[in-house]
C-alpha cells in the first residue's frame, strides 16, 4: 500500500548532439568518408534518484538548464531515460508547455476532444465534457472558431482546462502557474489546489520560490543535472536562496 | 487507476506490443484520421472535395498528355481514363502520399510527442490510414467513371479490399521505416521523394505495359508495386485474376514490410523527443 507514486532510480538522460554536422544524410555521408563522425552527449540528467510518496507535493528547483523540465518530461514518459529507471503509478496529467498541445487550425471544440483523447481519455467522454471545459476556460462563445484566432490567454486557459478536467493521480506542473494574467493565475492555482486536496500527487517545477515554499512538502534542488540537495521545502529553499 | 503504471524499463515484446498499442488507441487513431482528412483542406474554398478532385485533376492532366501518344487497340480494352485513374489512385494517392505522410509523421507530431505519452505508432498508422481513406473515396469516382463510360463494374470489385489491405500494410511499413530514419536525418524525405518518383515511373501507372520493351519488362516486374497494381486493376474493372505470382509477391512484401517497419519503428520512435 505504501508504494510511492513516483520512483526515480539513478536516472540519466543524454541529449545526443551531432558535432560538426547538422544532421542531414548528405553531410553524414561526407563526414563518414572523411571519418569525422563524432557525437557529443549533453547530460541533462546525471544519476538522479528520488521517491515521491502518494499525495505529496514535490517541487523541483534550480537555475535554468539544471534539468528540471527534462526531469518532468522523463516522469511524463515522453523522454526515455538513457540509463536508470522511473516508475510512475497512476493516471498522469501533464501540464507541460500546455498551449503547444493545441492544434491552431482546429476549433476549440475539436481541440477539446482531440487533446483529451491524446491524454488517454475516451473521445465520447470528451464530447460530453466540451461545454463544461469551455465554460471554465471562458471560451464558450468562441468554441467553434479556430484556435489560431484565440488570444494567448484563451489558448492557455483552454489547454489547462482540458488537462485538469479529470482528477488525475499525478499532476506534473511546469511553470503553468506563471503564465497568463493575475485572474487566470489565481483561478488555475485554485484548481490545482483542489486536485491536490482530492489526493493527487504533484510534481512542480517553478522559479517562483514563494509558490514552492507555500505549496510543496519537499523540494529537490537540481544543478547541472545532478541533485544538489533534497529535503523539506523550507530547508532546501533557504539553502538555494543563500546560494544565489 | 492502479492499472496505469509507467515503467521506463518495462520489457517490450518486439512485434506484439506495438500492435497492442495501436489496438488500444484505435479511438484516437480514428479521431486523428478524421481530422487529417478534414484539416488538410480546411482553409480552402472547396474543403474536403479536394480529396476527390486532386486525383481526378491529376488524371485529367495525364489523360491530355498520354491519350494522344498511346495507341489504342480499342476492342476489349478499358477506357484509357479508367486505366489512368486506377493507377493514379493506387500509386499516387495511396502509396506515394501515404509513404510521404507516414515518413513525416513523427516529425509532425513532435510537439505532441514531447508533452504527452502517446505511442508513436499512432501517428504513423494515422498517416497511412488517411491515405487509404482518400483512396477509398477516389474509388467511388472511379466506379462512377466506369459506369459513365459504359465499361461497367465487374463482380470482382468486391475483392478490391484484398489489394487495398495489402497496400495499407505495405505503406504503413515503409512509412514507419522512413519515419525512423527521419529522426536522425532531416533530409531523408527529400531522398524519399526522388526514390518515389523512380518507383512510380517504373510501374505502368500512366503508360500501358506495351510501351515497355522486352528487355526492361523484368525490371518493371521486380517492383512490388507492379503486382499490387495488376491485382487491383484486375479486380476493379477488368474482372480478372492476376497471375498467382503477383498474389504471392504482394502478400509477402506487405507482411514483410509491415513487420520490418513496426520492428524498426518501435525501437526508435522514442528518440524523436530526445533529438533536438
Amino acid at each position: 500500500m505504501s508504494e510511492p507514486s513516483i520512483l526515480a532510480e539513478d536516472v540519466s538522460l543524454a541529449y545526443r548532439l551531432a558535432k560538426d554536422m547538422a544532421g542531414s544524410m548528405k553531410e553524414f555521408a561526407i563526414n563518414l568518408l572523411k571519418r569525422q563522425v563524432h557525437y557529443q552527449s549533453l547530460w541533462a540528467l546525471d544519476g538522479v534518484s528520488f521517491e515521491v510518496p502518494k499525495g505529496e507535493v514535490f517541487a523541483i528547483i534550480g537555475p535554468n538548464g539544471a534539468g528540471k523540465s527534462t526531469m518532468l518530461k522523463v516522469l511524463a514518459g515522453v523522454l526515455p531515460p538513457t540509463s536508470g529507471r522511473v516508475i510512475v503509478r497512476g493516471m498522469v496529467s501533464p501540464l507541460i508547455e500546455l498551449s503547444g498541445g493545441m492544434n491552431h487550425e482546429m476549433t476549440g471544440r475539436e481541440n477539446i476532444v482531440q487533446f483529451g483523447t491524446l491524454l488517454g481519455r475516451e473521445p465520447e467522454l470528451m464530447r460530453q465534457r466540451v461545454d463544461a471545459i469551455a465554460e471554465w476556460a471562458e471560451i464558450s462563445d468562441f468554441l467553434d472558431n479556430p484556435v489560431r484566432n484565440y488570444s494567448t490567454g484563451m489558448t492557455s486557459r483552454l489547454a489547462f482546462a482540458i488537462a485538469t478536467d479529470v482528477q488525475p493521480d499525478i499532476l506534473l506542473v511546469d511553470e503553468v502557474l506563471s503564465v497568463g494574467d493575475e485572474k487566470f493565475r489565481r483561478k488555475s492555482t485554485k484548481r490545482i489546489e483542489q486536485l491536490m486536496e482530492a489526493g493527487a500527487t504533484v510534481v512542480l517545477v517553478s522559479h517562483n520560490l514563494g509558490t514552492v515554499r507555500r505549496m510543496s512538502d519537499r523540494v529537490m534542488w537540481l544543478e547541472r543535472g545532478r541533485i544538489k540537495m533534497i529535503g523539506p521545502a523550507d530547508e532546501v529553499v533557504d539553502a538555494y536562496e543563500a546560494s544565489i | 487507476m492502479a492499472s496505469t503504471i509507467y515503467d521506463s524499463s518495462a520489457p517490450q515484446r518486439p512485434i506484439i506490443d506495438p500492435f497492442v498499442h495501436m489496438w488500444k488507441k484505435r479511438g484516437l487513431i480514428g479521431l486523428l484520421v478524421g481530422r487529417d482528412l478534414t484539416l488538410r483542406y480546411k482553409r480552402s474554398l472547396l474543403g474536403v472535395w479536394w480529396t476527390v478532385l486532386n486525383p481526378l485533376l491529376t488524371t485529367l492532366v495525364y489523360w491530355f498528355v498520354f491519350s494522344n501518344i498511346v495507341p489504342r487497340s480499342g476492342e476489349g480494352e478499358a477506357p484509357f481514363i479508367v486505366y489512368l485513374l486506377s493507377g493514379t489512385l493506387l500509386i499516387s494517392t495511396f502509396f506515394s502520399q501515404g509513404v510521404v505522410a507516414g515518413g513525416s509523421s513523427l516529425m509532425s507530431a513532435r510537439s505532441i510527442l514531447s508533452k504527452v505519452r502517446v505511442p508513436g505508432e499512432v501517428f504513423a498508422v494515422t498517416a497511412s490510414m488517411a491515405a487509404a481513406v482518400n483512396f477509398g473515396i477516389g474509388l467511388i469516382i472511379l466506379a462512377g467513371l466506369q459506369v459513365a463510360t459504359g465499361w461497367g463494374i465487374p463482380w470482382t470489385v468486391i475483392l478490391v479490399p484484398i489489394p487495398a489491405l495489402a497496400m495499407l500494410m505495405f505503406v504503413t511499413g515503409i512509412g514507419m521505416l522512413i519515419a525512423s530514419a527521419a529522426i536522425h536525418f532531416y533530409d531523408v524525405l527529400d531522398f524519399v521523394r526522388v526514390l518515389l518518383a523512380l518507383a512510380i515511373w517504373t510501374v505502368p501507372t500512366f503508360y500501358p505495359l506495351s510501351f515497355i520493351g522486352e528487355d526492361l519488362l523484368l525490371f518493371i516486374k521486380i517492383n512490388p508495386l507492379y503486382s499490387y497494381l495488376t491485382i487491383f486493376r484486375g479486380f476493379m474493372y477488368e474482372g480478372t485474376f492476376a497471375p498467382t505470382w503477383n498474389f504471392i509477391y504482394m502478400g509477402t512484401s506487405a507482411v514483410a514490410m509491415l513487420l520490418l517497419g513496426v520492428w524498426v519503428f518501435s525501437r526508435s520512435w522514442k528518440q524523436a523527443a530526445v533529438r533536438m
